[in-house]
């Protein structure tokens, strides 16, 4: 997989970072790490979401992942609400926790292991039934609407997979660009610090 | 002389040169003539208008007084904390999502994070009932509201095309359109013109030149997560601090409860909280414009013993005949380059389908715009409302560069059903969590249908190949309509409520139907329009 994750190959956004506003560099060079101890989630939760991580993005690096589980536990230790949310449904922190819980229960049930212990192919059949809203029934499906945990999580993993300055790098995403801006916008053309294109595939 | 940046702090309380981080030097502590509740489209051009006429006004902003410099970044996650971002419990058969799309926080409210797309209504926007026999007429008519949409372009010196085909204005523009446009826009303008379908670039609040001290727009592309050079209009850099130094006063981080009235019904003020602490602003005319959520939340909120079912609602239509806009979004995979994120997000745009044309099946119509998009924006409707994730996210993502985009921003018909009302949950503030419910009926069904399969079209000729549609919406109006009966409205024609005199209405709220374009042009021209009613209502001494 790894041979076709670019078409940008040697294309460094990061390289730009002194053209950069200063507060987008602070925000940006944050996601590179070290991140502290998570402070919502347990480890053995955090173990979970990065395997549920993983899959959703289809990436499995280490140090991108760590960024994503940090930028979750910050939204869930904060107060700032989560713009809308169904009725039915609780608060992120519960949705989450609870669902988490509800996954191994389900794992449990199905194949008699926890989720981690199972391969990656009944991992992805388990998040594909959430999704789905299909998953065996345990009794924890009965706070947590099963759309509603998997919509949040895709949300959630996701937006900060694609905020990962290695992954704007990889995509030939620009990337910040105050003060300078844009000259050549039109088809065709690109700004001499913008990602080329490898041969047309 | 001031510059602009001496306002833009995180202090509370703003008004003629003084900033203070604390509520205890109040300029109208005593009184105000006027409070306006929200600093938003509508809340900054009152503020500005009202001050300008040499009335005593505070607005009050429940968000922060923004800085561009420091608190805006060229990153979608970062300025996801311009969106209301208070859980509102959203439900109905077409759930809303609450944010970007449609709501704003701070100074500067939903200008701060849009496109800058400024469009007028079209005539027929404002008698649909008569013309299609659908939805409701409006009190007023284009005429009526042509003045001040003239008034606005010229104020914040819109650019636009010299000429514009649809609608009642035909251009020119007071600032030259946008030049050179995106890839994505030249697409959009291929793609029409093969099919014989005529396309301009957008008319935009985005300065083309230099003007009232703000440089040009650079192409950086990032206006939904705010304008950091300044070129894009916002209340926050043109209206309020005009206002500040009109005389008014501005009071941020502070979010009004509740309204307040005395014994014989007519309003006192309100009362707002401020770091936990409750504060209160006395003023002879209350003038909310705090988003078609916040404005019925409020009202319904004030409840008392004079108004049991919330203020200014014996019509019970409070909340009601909420609007979005359809939202979604046709992806195209190209065999080029886009690249999405080049440039102002809407260059292009098309209302050839913006009238009703019986042959099609369904009454109105919508706008097309060619749409740029970010990283986290593409990846995450493909993941949450598409569906799409894993393997499959991955590879369409790797190619990001070689997608084009078309957005519909289309006419969403009133229903009585489509509501604000108040949930069970308390906020941080005591105030219930507003339940908002939205159904898609069947016309909006059939002018979504026909919005996808007409922009694959325009992307097809242009040599895409159509890869998925993203469902959304955008914008949000209605919930206290304008209309002449006041069974059948909340506020009259210039949107002062029915019920009591000296309170006033004047946001994306008062909408009667939602018309088949980007809105707050038509917001701020109804806010001007607003304005000037109550200068002369003073005149004549009504207040």
């Amino acid at each position: 997989m790894e041979d076709i994750r670019t078409r940008y190959p040697g294309y460094d956004l990061l390289k730009e970072q002194k053209e950069w506003d200063p507060h987008t560099r602070e925000v940006v060079l944050k996601r590179l790490g070290p991140f502290p101890k998570p402070k919502f989630f347990q480890e053995n939760e955090v173990q979970v979401l990065k395997i549920i991580a993983n899959h959703l993005v289809y990436d499995n690096r280490s140090e991108i992942t760590d960024w994503v589980i940090h930028h979750i536990d910050q939204s869930l230790t904060s107060n700032i609400g989560e713009g809308q949310r169904a009725p039915k449904a609780p608060q992120a922190k519960d949705l989450i926790r609870w669902g988490l819980q509800a996954i191994n229960k389900v794992a449990t049930i199905k194949y008699k292991a926890v989720f981690l212990g199972l391969d990656e192919k009944q991992q992805f059949g388990i998040l594909a039934a959430i999704q789905n809203g299909k998953a065996e029934a345990v009794p924890e499906w009965a706070k947590v609407p099963q759309k509603e945990l998997f919509k949040k999580l895709a949300a959630e993993i996701v937006s900060a997979y694609y905020s990962h300055p290695t992954v704007w790098s990889e995509i030939g995403y620009g990337g910040p660009a105050y003060t300078r801006g844009y000259v050549r916008v039109e088809i065709g053309l690109t700004d001499p610090w913008e990602a080329k294109s490898d041969a047309k595939q | 002389m001031r510059n602009n940046n001496d306002y833009v702090t995180h202090n509370c309380d703003h008004f003629d040169g003084h900033r203070y981080n604390h509520l205890n030097n109040r300029k109208y502590e005593d009184e105000a003539d006027i409070c306006i509740v929200g600093a938003g489209a509508a809340g900054g051009v009152l503020a500005y208008e009202l001050s300008k006429a040499g009335f005593k006004v505070v607005a009050i902003e429940a968000g922060p007084f923004w800085n561009p410099q420091t608190d805006f970044a060229s990153d979608e996650l970062t300025a996801q904390s311009l969106a209301w971002q208070d859980t509102r419990l959203s439900t109905g058969k077409n759930p809303l999502t609450f944010g970007h799309n449609n709501s704003g926080r701070g100074v500067g409210g939903g200008t701060v994070h849009f496109t800058g797309v400024f469009l007028r209504f079209h005539e027929s926007d404002f008698k649909t009932k008569t013309l299609d026999g659908v939805g409701e007429d409006w009190p007023i008519s284009y005429q009526d509201l042509e003045p001040y949409y003239n008034k606005i372009e010229h104020d914040i010196a819109v650019s636009g095309p010299k000429h514009f085909p649809w609608g009642n204005y035909n251009g020119p523009y007071p600032y030259p359109e946008r030049e050179p446009i995106s890839a994505n826009a030249q697409v959009f303008r291929e793609g029409c013109e093969k099919l014989g379908i005529p396309s301009v670039v957008a008319p935009l609040a985005i300065i083309s030149a230099p003007f009232d001290g703000r440089p040009p727009c650079i192409n950086r592309g990032f206006c939904n997560q705010g304008c950091m050079p300044n070129s894009k209009f916002s209340t926050l850099v043109h209206h309020i601090p005009k206002a500040i130094d009109n005389g008014a006063e501005v009071l941020s981080d502070c979010m009004v409860t509740r309204i307040n009235v005395d014994k014989q019904g007519k309003v006192t003020g309100v009362t707002f909280m401020h770091d936990n602490k409750e504060y209160r602003q006395k003023a002879k005319l209350v003038i909310l414009a705090a988003f078609a959520v916040e404005t019925p939340r409020l009202l319904l909120h004030s409840a008392c013993s004079q108004f049991p079912n919330g203020m200014a609602n014996s019509s019970g239509l409070v909340g009601r005949y909420l609007m979005p806009h359809t939202g979604h979004d046709m992806y195209a995979k190209f065999d080029h380059e886009v690249r999405l994120y080049k440039g102002t997000p809407v260059l292009a745009t098309c209302q050839e389908f913006y009238e009703t044309d019986e042959s099609r099946g369904f009454a109105r119509g919508y706008t097309l715009h060619a749409h740029g998009s970010r990283p986290v924006e593409m990846a995450q409707g493909l993941a949450k409302s598409a569906g799409i994730w894993g393997k499959d996210l991955y590879e369409i993502m790797r190619d990001y560069n070689y997608y084009g985009r078309i957005t519909q921003v289309g006419e969403v018909l009133p229903d009585i059903n489509n509501s604000v009302s108040l949930g069970q949950e308390a906020d941080e503030y005591g105030m219930p969590k507003p339940v908002v419910s939205f159904s898609y009926g069947e016309n909006d069904r059939k002018l979504i249908d026909h919005g996808v399969k007409k922009a694959n079209e325009i992307l097809q000729a242009a040599g895409g190949k159509p890869a998925f549609t993203v469902p959304d919406t955008a914008h949000l109006l209605g919930g206290a309509r304008m209309g002449e009966d006041p069974k059948q409205s909340v506020v009259n024609k210039f949107c002062r409520s029915h019920d009591i005199p000296n309170l006033y209405v004047c946001d994306a709220s008062v909408f009667v139907t939602s018309g088949g374009g980007n809105p707050t042009e038509t917001v701020m021209a109804i806010a001007s329009r607003t304005a000037d009613h109550i200068i002369e209502q003073a005149k004549a001494q009504e207040y």
